[in-house]
């Protein structure tokens, strides 16, 4: 016990009813758990229509069954095939997709959908640490003894990964066009993450 | 402006203007006490989901909203080394010079170069869209800066080495 810092303790870790041990689970709207399975098969079933050609109805039946209650695994896998309905469908295309979807009942709430996947597509790629001494090029004598406070990175092979956050992006900005800031406002404060 | 950095530009704009709705939010856990909540981290229901707008795997910006304070990291572009110790140089350059730039937080989020704080009070005494033209313009300017001060350094570099090398012609 003595050689604890108790200053560092955050007490209000231990007590129950401080603000710091929130049930968040209040919040969040029932979802019922699905089991990565079962997102397989949906996810198959999709992939299914998009080779049939109709990568429209494949991205509304993907947004439609979003899998909230999924684990991490089943989550990406979603992920995935809606990114390959986004790839599939043409620039020229996006716009009456959206507006059609946007009329049509419950449209809001799937473009709101689409929202979270466009931010959830564009945050990938960026959970693994990328300031690694070891893994940068070393152009320099000394890797890490001229600028120690500048941390290593690397450079070069990182050209990937720009034309999939482009489709992205001009995704991003169709929709934003059409349903305003609102839809990002709920990406933000909805508890239910895709 | 290039083709990509348009509607990445844009994008961002999209979401700093959605991410800078903030009320005035008085800390839970300190009495009379009143704290960026996206710093303190306090409660988790005041925390919102961060967001993140990539234009690639070197060039992203990270949204962390909260009930009263956004926190905004940007990485830049840093194509080499040289760039890479540019960038280094002018993000402390500005950040020792933080209060001049009120949003400025003093040091940049891990994984990112530079981040900007922005509390309730700043929206309250400035005005909204022009606190996102101000990010804008940053993201815009120093990527110019940064290849401007490369070509600077080369062309530095090439006559310095021309006049020492002058006399052994």
């Amino acid at each position: 016990m003595a050689n604890i810092n108790w200053r560092t303790i955050n007490i209000d870790a231990l007590d129950p009813e401080s603000s710091y041990n929130f049930d968040l689970s209040t919040l969040t709207p029932a979802v019922q758990p699905v089991s990565t399975a079962d997102v397989q098969t949906l996810t198959g079933q999709i992939r299914q229509l998009l080779r049939g050609g109709d990568a429209s109805g494949a991205l509304q039946g993907a947004l439609e069954n979003a899998p909230y209650g999924a684990d991490e695994q089943g989550k990406a896998a979603h992920l995935s095939v809606v990114t390959e309905c986004l790839n599939q469908i043409r620039q020229a295309e996006m716009t009456p997709l959206l507006q059609r979807m946007y009329k049509a009942e419950g449209g809001s709430e799937l473009c709101d959908t689409l929202m979270k996947y466009l931010y959830k597509g564009m945050s990938q790629g960026t959970d693994t640490p990328t300031r690694n001494h070891a893994g940068a090029k070393s152009m320099t004598p000394q890797a890490t003894g001229g600028f120690s406070q500048a941390g290593g990175r690397n450079f070069g092979g990182t050209e990937g990964g720009g034309q999939a956050m482009s489709v992205f992006l001009s995704w991003h900005e169709k929709l934003v066009e059409m349903v305003g800031p609102g839809s990002i406002v709920r990406v933000m404060s909805d508890r239910r993450t895709v | 402006m290039s083709q990509s950095l348009r509607p990445y530009l844009s994008c961002v704009r999209s979401t700093l203007t959605a991410a800078l709705s903030l009320s005035n939010f008085a800390s839970q856990a300190a009495e009379r006490h009143n704290v960026p909540e996206i710093e303190a981290a306090s409660s988790p229901e005041l925390l919102l989901n961060p967001l993140t707008v990539s234009r690639n795997a070197e060039e992203r910006v990270l949204v962390e909203p909260s009930v009263n304070s956004v926190r905004v990291s940007i990485r830049i572009k840093q194509a080499d080394e040289i760039e890479h110790i540019l960038v280094h140089k002018f993000t402390r350059f500005l950040t020792q010079r933080a209060e001049a730039f009120f949003i400025l937080r003093r040091k940049a989020v891990p994984g990112y170069d530079i981040s900007f704080l922005i509390t309730n009070l700043h929206t309250e005494e400035m005005l909204k869209h022009k606190l996102v033209d101000f990010i804008i313009e940053f993201m815009e300017e120093v990527d110019k800066e940064i290849s401007e001060m490369k070509l600077f350094l080369n062309a530095r570099a090439r006559f310095v080495a021309e006049s020492f090398l002058t006399p052994f012609d």
